[in-house]
C-alpha cells in the first residue's frame, strides 16, 4: 500500500518542501490512514447531487455596492518584503 | 493529402462591475499600486467569498446572448495551484456545472456569415498583476513585483469548441465577442487595457483523420494583429512538424511579439492537476427560472440583430458589420435616415464616412441634439437631386454641425443651389461659346483638355451655381452641332 | 462563597449594576488568576493587559452612569488565537504566523465588542486547529488545570484551560471535529458547539470550512447562552451564514432521548458509559424517556471526517505561501521560497493533513476518496434527520475518556484521532451539540456528557441543558498544583 503513494509529487503539488525523513515517514503515515479508508472506499453509495454543505443552505448573492476596506498602508503592513507599494517575491518564472 | 488546422479559443472578459467578485473592493482603474484591497481579495488568514449579484447578472445575459442552455444548479469550484499573483493560490472558478453551455455565436468572415461554437460560459476572479523586474526577459528576471488591485475582478471565460478553422475566422470571433460585451454593457471590451484577453488552443491533422493533432496553447497575444499572425506562425509550425513526422508537445507557448514567432514556456508540460473540488464557502448557486427570465427581458439588441436590420435595408453583409461597430446612436441614425431618404448606400456613406469624418476632426464625441435625422436627410436629398453639389453639402453639414441652421434655407442663402435648368444654363454656355471662339477652334484640333477651362468659364459667370455636369454635357452637345 | 470569576455571568451583571462590584475589579480578579496560573497551564498566548485596563474604566463609568452596553459589558473573555482580532498578533499557533498582525477583526469580535465585552487575551490551540491535544502547538502544549501531567484536549485548549482555571470568565472557539466540546470535556467546563451557519465564520482562520464553528466555552450553560445569542445571526460578510429560520423546536417537557449506541461500544472508556447512564436516570426521574437508538453510519465518522477535513483545509492553508504576510524564508525563485516557507512554517500534524487532503482530491483519487466521503456524509445526515421524527435529543459521551497524559497518543496518529469519534457526527451533519461536566472519573478527571438536537434549535438545546445541569449539579474546580482558588 505504501508504494502506491507518490509522496514526492503530492508534496510538490502542495508546495511543501519535505526532507528524505519526512518523506518516508508521511508516505508511511498516509498510508495507514488510506487503509482505514477502505471500507469507505467500497460502500456502495447512491449517485444523488452532492451538496457539500451540511444544510444544504442557499447562497445571498451580494449587491454590487463598494466600498473602502484597507488601507494600502494596512495592506502591505505584513509584507515580508516590498517597494514602491509592491510586494516583492523572487523571480516567479512564468 | 492537405492539413487541416483547428483552432479553439479561450477568452476571458473583465466585467465593468463596481466591485470585485467576492468581496466589495472597488474596481479601481489606478496606477497607484495594491489600493484597492480588503481581507478576502488579499487572502488574509480568516476571509471569506461572497458572489457579486451584478456580475452573475451579467454572465447570465452573455450566455442568454450566445443562445447557451443556463445552468439553473450550479456550483463554483477551486482551481488550486500556486503563484505569488494568485493571493489564496487557489482561484475560485466553475469546473463541471458553469452557468452557459452549448452556445453559439454568428460572425462575418470576409463578407459572409459564419458560427462559432460555443463549449461554455463560466465565472471567475482575476489574479494580482505580476511585473518581473531585471533585464527584461521573464529567465533573467531578479525579483517579481506584484500588485493585487486586479485581484479579484469579475472574468467571464468564454470557451469555444475546437472548430474554428482559420486565423481569419478567429479574428472575427473575437471582434464579434468584443462588440457583444460592448452591446450588452457588461464590459467596456477594450483590448489595449485588458478587458478582453484571449488564448488559442492550435493544432493540425492530416484531412480525414479521426483524431484531432496534439493541443498547443498559445498566449500572450496582446491585439487581433498578433493573434492572427501568432496563430499562422504556430499553424505553420505545426505543419512542418507533422510533414516530417515530428513529435509535437502538449505544452503552452508564448508569442513573442518582437520576433514574430511563439516559443517554449519552460514549465509548463504536459497538463496541471488543479484538483477542482466545489468550493465549501459558497453554497450552491442556483438560477432559478424567474430570474433568468427577467434577465431575459433585459437583453438589448444584440450586433447579429443589428445587422439584420441594416441588411434589410439593402446593405451589404459586411457594411452591415461594420456599422454595428459603432455606437449604437450611429446605427438608430443610419436607420431613421434611411427611412426618409429611402437611399440605404448613401445614407451609409454620409453616416459613416462625411458625418463621422467631420466629429472625429472636431474631436466631438457625441451628436449634437439639434443635428437630427431629418436634418442630415434633408443635405443628403439635396445632393442626390442635384440641387447642391456634394462639396456644398459637406460645407452644409459643417455648418450644421457647428450650429443650428436648415440646411436648404442654408444652401439658397449662400448660393450653393445649383441651376439645373437646362434653358438657363444654354444660355450661359451660348455666351461663352461666343467669347471664346479661339478655345473653341483648338478643342476642335484636338485639345480636348481645354472641355475643362470652357465648363470653368460657365461655372464662374453662374457664380457656381450651374451644375457642373449639365453645364458640360450641354456645351459638349453644343460643340458637336 | 463562589470567587466572582466562578459567577454566571447574569450574576455578575447583577453585581455590576447593583455597584456591588465594579468591572474593573472582576477584571483584576481574572488578571491575578492570570498571574497565578499563566505559568503553569500556559493558555494564554498573549494577554491584553495595558487595553483592558482602560477598556475595564470605560465599563465602570458606564455602569457608573446605568448606560451599560448590555449584559457582556465589563466581561473578560478569553479568544482562540485563530480569530482575528485588529492590531494585535493572530498565530494560529504556528510558527508560520507568529509575526501576523491583523488588520482587521473577526465578525463575532465586532459584535462582542459592540457589547462591551473585554478581551482577556489569545489563546494556545493545536496549530491551525488540528489536533485533540494542543500538543500541536508551536509555542508549546497548554496544560490540564486539574493535571498538569494531562492534556487540556485541543484543538481549543487553550480556551478551555483558562476559564477552568478561572483567568477569563467565559471563552471563544472553534469547533471543526469536537475543538470545543472535547476540550471542555477535559477541563470540565461547558462547551457549544452552534448550529452550522448560526455563527459568521468571517474572521476565523479557517481551517475545514464546511465543518468549522465558532462557539462558547464557559462555566454555565447560561452563559453560553448569553455568549451565543450575542454573536449569532446572518453575516454577508459569510455566504454561509444563515438567515434566520423556523425548525421544528424539540420538547423541554417529558422528551424523548435517545442513547446512540454505536458511540456506547468498543472504544468507549466505562467511566464515560457511567456517566451517560447515569444522566439518563436523573431524565427517567423527571419525566422525560429514555430509549436506545442505532446510527450505523457514526461508525464510518472517522473516516468520513479525515477525507472531508484535510481535503477542505489543504486548499485552505494554500495562502499560506511567504508572499504577502507569513514568515517567509528565502529562495532563489518565488516557488522554492513558497515550498521552504511552508516547510518550515508547518509542523508534522498540519503537513500531514495538508498531504492526506491533496492527496484525497488528485487526479484519479478523487471519486474513490474525498466524492465517496462527501455521499457518505449526505447519507449521514439523512440517518439523522430519520432519527430526530423518532427523538427529541440525542445523547453520547462527549469523548471516549478522561483526559489522557502528554505523550500518551501522539505516538498513534489513529488513536489520536479516535478522540474525535463522539464529537465528529455532529460537525458532519451540521446539527448543535453541547458538552456538560458530569462527574469525575475514577482518577478524579472531569467527564461530560454532550447532547444533541436538530439544526436550528439550538436555544432549545441550551434550554433543556441547562435543566440537564442543575440536575447534575456539577461544582467541582480544579486545583491547580497546590493552589488555592
Amino acid at each position: 500500500m505504501a508504494d502506491k503513494i507518490d509522496i514526492k509529487n503530492v508534496a510538490k503539488l502542495a508546495s511543501i518542501k519535505l526532507n528524505q525523513e519526512e518523506e518516508d515517514r508521511l508516505k508511511n503515515d498516509l498510508s495507514m490512514i488510506i487503509e482505514h479508508f477502505d471500507a469507505l472506499s467500497k460502500m456502495d453509495l447512491p449517485d444523488d447531487k452532492i451538496s457539500i454543505h451540511p444544510l444544504g443552505m442557499s447562497l445571498n448573492l451580494a449587491e454590487d455596492i463598494a466600498s473602502k476596506s484597507l488601507t494600502h498602508k494596512e495592506a502591505l503592513s505584513n509584507a515580508p518584503e516590498s517597494k514602491d507599494g509592491q510586494f516583492v517575491v523572487p523571480p516567479s518564472l512564468d | 493529402m492537405s492539413i487541416i488546422p483547428t483552432i479553439g479559443m479561450e477568452t476571458h472578459v473583465e466585467l465593468k462591475t463596481n466591485s470585485k467578485m467576492f468581496c466589495r473592493c472597488h474596481v479601481l482603474d489606478t496606477e497607484l499600486p495594491n489600493e484597492s484591497l480588503c481581507p478576502t481579495c488579499l487572502g488574509l488568514p480568516g476571509s471569506l467569498p461572497v458572489p457579486n449579484k451584478k456580475a452573475i447578472e451579467f454572465i447570465t445575459l452573455l450566455a442568454l446572448s450566445t443562445n447557451c442552455s443556463i445552468t439553473n444548479d450550479g456550483m463554483f469550484h477551486r482551481k488550486n495551484y500556486f503563484y505569488p499573483d494568485l493571493p489564496k493560490n487557489y482561484q475560485i472558478s466553475q469546473f463541471d456545472l458553469p452557468v452557459g453551455t452549448e452556445g453559439s455565436l454568428e460572425i462575418v468572415v470576409d463578407g459572409e456569415f459564419g458560427t462559432v461554437e460555443i463549449e461554455r460560459v463560466h465565472m471567475e476572479e482575476d489574479t494580482g498583476k505580476s511585473t518581473h523586474i531585471g533585464s527584461g526577459r521573464i529567465d533573467s528576471a531578479t525579483s517579481t513585483h506584484l500588485d493585487f488591485n486586479r485581484a479579484g475582478i469579475p472574468l467571464v471565460e468564454v470557451v469555444t469548441k475546437p472548430l474554428i478553422k482559420s486565423s481569419k475566422e478567429a479574428v472575427a470571433y473575437i471582434e464579434e465577442l468584443r462588440q457583444l460585451v460592448i452591446d450588452l454593457d457588461i464590459s467596456e471590451g477594450k483590448l489595449e487595457k485588458g478587458n478582453l484577453r484571449f488564448d488559442a488552443n492550435i493544432s493540425v491533422a492530416h484531412e480525414g483523420d479521426k483524431e484531432l493533432g496534439t493541443k498547443v496553447e498559445i498566449k500572450n497575444m496582446n491585439s487581433l494583429k498578433s493573434l492572427e499572425k501568432a496563430i499562422e506562425y504556430e499553424i505553420s509550425r505545426q505543419t512542418k512538424m507533422l510533414i516530417a513526422e515530428e513529435n509535437i508537445i502538449q505544452e503552452t507557448r508564448h508569442w513573442d511579439e518582437k520576433k514574430e514567432v511563439t516559443s517554449s514556456m519552460r514549465s509548463k508540460e504536459g497538463s496541471a492537476d488543479y484538483r477542482y473540488f466545489s468550493d465549501p464557502d459558497i453554497p450552491n448557486m442556483i438560477l432559478s427560472n424567474d430570474f433568468v427570465n427577467e434577465i431575459k427581458t433585459i437583453i438589448p439588441e444584440l450586433p447579429s440583430q443589428k445587422r439584420k436590420m441594416f441588411i434589410e435595408t439593402g446593405l451589404s453583409i459586411e457594411d452591415a458589420n461594420n456599422l454595428g461597430k459603432n455606437k449604437n446612436w450611429i446605427g438608430d441614425l443610419y436607420l431613421s435616415i434611411t427611412e426618409i431618404t429611402g437611399d440605404s448606400k448613401s445614407s451609409f456613406n454620409w453616416v459613416t464616412g462625411e458625418l463621422q469624418g467631420q466629429l472625429r476632426k472636431l474631436e466631438i464625441k457625441d451628436l449634437p441634439n439639434w443635428v437630427t435625422a431629418k436634418n442630415l436627410s434633408e443635405i443628403i436629398l439635396l445632393v442626390k437631386e442635384d440641387k447642391i453639389s456634394f462639396t456644398s453639402g459637406k460645407e452644409i453639414l459643417a455648418n450644421l454641425i457647428e450650429q443650428e441652421i436648415v440646411p436648404e434655407e442654408f444652401a439658397s442663402e449662400n448660393n450653393l443651389i445649383q441651376e439645373n435648368n437646362i434653358e438657363e444654363i444654354s444660355k450661359i454656355v451660348e455666351e461663352v461659346i461666343e467669347n471664346n471662339s479661339e478655345v473653341l477652334e483648338r478643342i476642335a484640333n484636338g485639345e480636348e483638355k481645354l472641355i475643362g477651362f470652357l465648363v470653368g468659364q460657365i461655372i464662374k459667370i453662374s457664380k457656381g451655381q450651374v451644375n457642373p455636369s449639365v453645364a458640360k454635357e450641354l456645351l459638349l452637345k453644343e460643340i458637336s452641332s | 462563597m463562589m470567587n466572582n470569576y466562578k459567577l454566571p455571568i447574569s450574576k455578575i451583571n447583577q453585581l455590576f449594576k447593583n455597584k456591588e462590584l465594579k468591572p474593573s475589579e472582576l477584571y483584576a480578579e481574572t488578571f491575578e488568576r492570570a498571574a497565578i496560573t499563566e505559568s503553569i497551564i500556559h493558555g494564554h498566548l498573549e494577554l491584553f493587559q495595558e487595553e483592558n485596563l482602560k477598556k475595564a474604566l470605560n465599563s465602570d463609568e458606564r455602569y457608573e452612569k446605568g448606560e451599560n452596553l448590555g449584559t457582556l459589558d465589563g466581561i473578560p473573555i478569553a479568544i482562540k488565537d485563530n480569530i482575528n482580532i485588529s492590531g494585535y498578533a493572530t498565530t494560529c499557533s504556528s510558527k508560520m504566523l507568529s509575526n501576523y498582525i491583523s488588520p482587521y477583526d473577526a465578525t463575532v469580535i465586532t459584535r462582542l465588542k459592540n457589547e462591551g465585552a473585554l478581551f482577556t487575551g489569545k489563546t494556545n490551540l493545536d496549530e491551525f486547529a488540528m489536533g485533540s491535544s494542543t500538543e500541536n502547538s508551536a509555542f508549546g502544549p497548554t496544560k490540564n488545570p486539574w493535571d498538569s501531567s494531562r492534556v487540556p484536549g485541543g484543538s481549543s485548549g487553550g480556551s478551555a484551560a483558562v476559564v477552568s482555571a478561572g483567568s477569563a470568565i467565559a471563552s471563544l472557539g472553534s469547533d471543526t471535529g469536537g475543538s470545543i466540546r472535547q476540550p471542555a470535556s477535559f477541563c470540565g467546563v461547558v462547551g457549544f458547539k452552534p448550529t452550522y451557519g448560526t455563527v459568521s465564520r468571517f474572521g476565523l482562520v479557517a481551517f475545514a470550512s464546511s465543518l468549522d464553528q465558532i462557539g462558547p466555552i464557559t462555566n454555565h450553560v447560561e452563559d453560553a447562552r448569553l455568549i451565543f445569542n450575542s454573536m449569532k445571526g446572518h453575516d454577508p460578510r459569510d455566504a454561509t451564514s444563515l438567515i434566520e429560520s423556523k425548525a421544528k423546536q424539540p420538547k423541554l417537557k417529558n422528551a424523548k432521548i435517545g442513547i446512540i449506541k454505536e458511540l456506547m461500544e468498543d472504544g468507549i472508556s466505562e467511566d464515560a458509559k457511567k456517566e451517560v447512564h447515569k444522566v439518563a436516570k436523573l431524565l427517567e426521574a423527571e419525566g422525560h424517556e429514555i430509549i436506545e437508538v442505532s446510527l450505523p453510519l457514526t461508525k464510518m465518522s472517522i473516516s468520513i471526517y479525515y477525507l472531508i477535513a484535510p481535503a477542505e483545509c489543504s486548499a485552505n492553508l494554500s495562502r499560506f505561501d511567504g508572499v504577502r504576510y507569513g514568515n517567509r524564508v528565502p529562495g532563489s525563485t518565488s516557488s522554492e521560497m513558497m515550498e521552504l516557507t511552508r516547510a518550515n512554517g508547518f509542523g508534522p500534524e498540519v503537513k500531514k493533513r495538508i498531504l492526506l487532503g491533496t492527496y484525497a482530491l488528485s487526479a484519479g483519487y478523487y471519486d474513490a476518496y474525498y466524492g465517496q466521503a462527501l455521499k457518505a456524509r449526505a447519507m449521514m445526515k439523512k440517518e439523522f434527520t430519520d432519527i430526530y421524527e423518532d427523538v427529541d435529543y440525542l445523547i453520547s459521551p462527549t469523548t471516549p475518556s478522561d483526559p489522557f497524559k502528554f505523550g500518551e497518543k501522539s505516538d498513534n496518529q489513529l488513536e489520536m484521532y479516535m478522540s474525535d469519534l463522539c464529537t465528529i457526527p455532529a460537525n458532519l451533519v451540521g446539527m448543535p451539540a453541547i458538552s456538560i461536566p458530569t462527574g469525575l472519573s475514577s482518577q478524579g478527571l472531569p467527564l461530560s456528557v454532550q447532547i444533541m438536537s436538530p439544526s436550528n434549535t439550538d436555544n432549545t438545546l441550551l434550554d433543556f441543558s441547562e435543566s440537564l445541569e442543575s440536575l447534575v449539579a456539577f461544582t467541582e474546580e480544579p486545583v491547580i498544583n497546590g493552589v488555592v482558588s
